[in-house]
């Protein structure tokens, strides 16, 4: 089932320097399931902290953020690390792919939560693989792997245990525009074809045009929300 | 528990990973070693008979007494056998490097005074027949392959003849020992023979005996007869000190200073080196992880999983470590214990001193493996993957 994003009155602070910044204020936004959001702002108008409150990697001072069915300020660090595993998949901008472990194995790192069998997980993983055009890299070490490769396989670790939701830190940031567009056109393909539920930060315009939707934010207030009429991205 | 990963994690860094289980391996070998000298001190000393007292003058072990002591020794009420030892400190001449310890005693009561002294081969009363006889260890006897009716030349070094010659010795018999207090790496022959050669001015060197071992009869106190024997020769003409023969062993073991002591300064010097090595490869090795272990704990891995990860590795590493070092320690426990028979009769390395090896390691595996493992558990997973490393 698709999870719908809620975020009501959302207030985030971090103190540096003996100076507390507020990050997000007050902020309200709404996000459909299924939908691929491109978020965007300047640096510092708190896209990555937005995306770390509804991934569960960090907590609001206040208000409401709610994911699906789950309130996520109403639970602790270790229901939220249970529900990340179950609920999420993180595409970051510099893959952080385990540079130790194969192709397979980094895809089968977070099948480990899940209780499946070894034959299960290293099935669930090829297929994952698969689905993202590196059915033929599975034993290769990240540094065996070109950049775009690289991200295909953190994508496909984002995906392997099948989360509603998929949220994405500039995950083109480190590519060239043709390998970039190669990755985005992945990620829209999850979202058309599994229904996937993707936030992604960028700051490229054109990495923009392949989400559905555009939200700006600005000073940790929501700017607006752009609905990309025809989401064909650069193609 | 992602266990591959902390195998791979081990594997991956084949350079650091060695030098730091080489660094545990030298170390937790040394260990053993330095226990397996400590504790074969102490078991030499705990074998050693309770019945025999050794005397010898109060001013120093290097200072002989009178042999005309002898006969008043004899005279203590409650001693059963009198026998001289007088240390020769010669040198085989065909061994230029080589060392094994020589006394010169006397035949008769020695033999039944020391009856964790068996003789093996050859002919104790054949001995006693030949002044110029000697008897020798089994360790001895294979070491330079000697057999009995062999011929030994030894060059005096305290007691040289006039002529310039080696004294020559004929092996008579060879002994074996029931006790790690009486080595197989000695040879004994007539005091006799040197002291006719000092008369008799075929030798130089200094004149009585080093000390004179007194067997004490059954069911008689020891401390009483010590006392007597002191007092007996309190107001000279050399006054005397008896001592037990542990203690005479502890006396001559501390000339070196405390040895014991000063191995359990070294072991502990060699703990603390060995902690502080692997404790830094951890922390180096946390540090370097941040970012793999916040991708981990953003997955859902709890802050547990990535503690044990980090002490998972660093146990790994010292077990790795010890397991090496006791392979070691099995390997060389046989020449180790040749080559210090000489010095250290009881040295063993058993498997109390393997398992504090064993236990040591994993010890400063598991400490040197917590501290960055509450630094990544503590770490939020936001900061984490911040992490530039």
């Amino acid at each position: 089932m698709p999870a719908a994003i809620r975020l009501r009155s959302v207030t985030k602070s971090y103190s540096k320097g003996g100076q507390t910044l507020r990050v997000l204020d007050e902020l309200d936004l709404d996000m459909d399931a299924a939908t691929f959001y491109a978020l965007m702002g300047p640096s510092g108008s708190g896209k990555t902290t937005l995306l770390n409150l509804v991934g569960g990697l960090d907590q609001a001072d206040e208000g409401v953020v709610q994911v699906g069915d789950e309130d996520l300020a109403a639970m602790q660090s270790s229901e939220l690390a249970e529900w990340r595993s179950e609920h999420v998949g993180f595409v970051f901008q510099g893959f952080n792919l385990l540079p130790v472990l194969s192709a397979r194995e980094n895809v089968e790192l977070p099948l480990l939560l899940a209780p499946l069998s070894r034959r299960q997980r290293r099935q669930q993983a090829e297929r994952a693989l698969e689905l993202v055009g590196l059915a033929d890299r599975m034993n290769h070490k990240p540094r065996e792997l070109s950049g775009g490769q690289e991200q295909r396989v953190a994508i496909a670790r984002a995906i392997a245990t099948d989360p509603q939701v998929i949220l994405a830190d500039e995950p083109t940031g480190d590519l060239d525009r043709d390998t970039a567009d190669a990755v985005l056109e992945m990620l829209r393909r999850l979202n058309r074809e599994l229904h996937k539920t993707i936030l992604m930060v960028t700051h490229d315009p054109q990495a923009a045009t392949y989400a559905d939707k555009t939200i700006h934010l600005d000073k940790g207030k929501l700017g607006r929300i752009e609905e990309n009429a025809t989401p064909t991205g650069g193609s | 528990m992602p266990w591959r990963l902390l195998l791979r994690n081990v594997i991956g860094h084949p350079l650091r990973s060695s030098l730091t289980v080489g660094a545990v391996t030298v170390a937790v070998f040394l260990i053993c070693i330095l226990q397996a000298v400590t504790s074969g001190l102490s078991r030499s000393l705990d074998a050693t008979a309770a019945n025999r007292l050794l005397v010898q003058s109060a001013v120093s072990l290097f200072v002989n007494l009178p042999l005309g002591y002898q006969q008043k020794l004899s005279a203590v009420e409650g001693v059963d056998e009198i026998c001289k030892w007088q240390w020769f400190g010669g040198r085989y001449e065909q061994d230029k490097g080589g060392f094994f310890a020589q006394f010169a005693i006397d035949p008769e009561p020695f033999l039944p005074s020391y009856p964790e002294m068996h003789v093996v081969e050859g002919s104790y009363d054949e001995f006693i027949r030949t002044r110029t006889g000697c008897v020798i260890g089994r360790q001895l006897a294979d070491k330079y392959d000697w057999k009995v009716g062999d011929r030994i030349p030894i060059l005096g070094t305290i007691f040289t003849r006039t002529d310039g010659a080696p004294w020559e010795f004929i092996v008579n018999a060879i002994y074996e020992s029931s006790s790690p207090a009486f080595e197989e790496l000695q040879m004994f022959f007539h005091f006799a023979y040197i002291d006719e050669s000092l008369e008799q001015r075929g030798a130089t060197g200094p004149r009585g005996s080093g000390i004179f071992m007194l067997k004490i009869a059954e069911g008689v106190d020891p401390v009483s007869v010590q006392s007597t024997v002191d007092e007996l020769f309190e107001n000279g003409p050399q006054r005397v000190q008896t001592t037990t023969e542990a203690e005479f062993n502890r006396q001559f073991i501390s000339m070196l200073g405390d040895v014991p002591q000063l191995l359990r300064l070294i072991g502990g010097a060699v703990l603390f080196a060995i902690f502080f090595a692997v404790l830094n490869t951890m922390m180096l090795t946390g540090r370097e992880r941040t970012r793999d272990l916040g991708v981990m704990k953003a997955m859902g891995f709890g802050d547990g999983v990535t503690a044990w990860l980090l002490i998972g590795e660093s146990l790994l590493l010292c077990t790795l470590g010890a397991g090496l070092a006791v392979l070691l320690a099995v390997l060389l426990e046989e020449p180790l214990a040749d080559g210090t028979a000489a010095f250290i009769p009881g040295f063993a390395i058993d498997r109390q001193t393997l398992s504090l090896g064993v236990g040591i390691a994993l010890f400063v595996g598991v400490v040197s493996g917590i501290l960055p493992g509450v630094r990544a558990a503590r770490m939020t997973t936001t900061r984490a993957l911040q992490e530039v490393v």
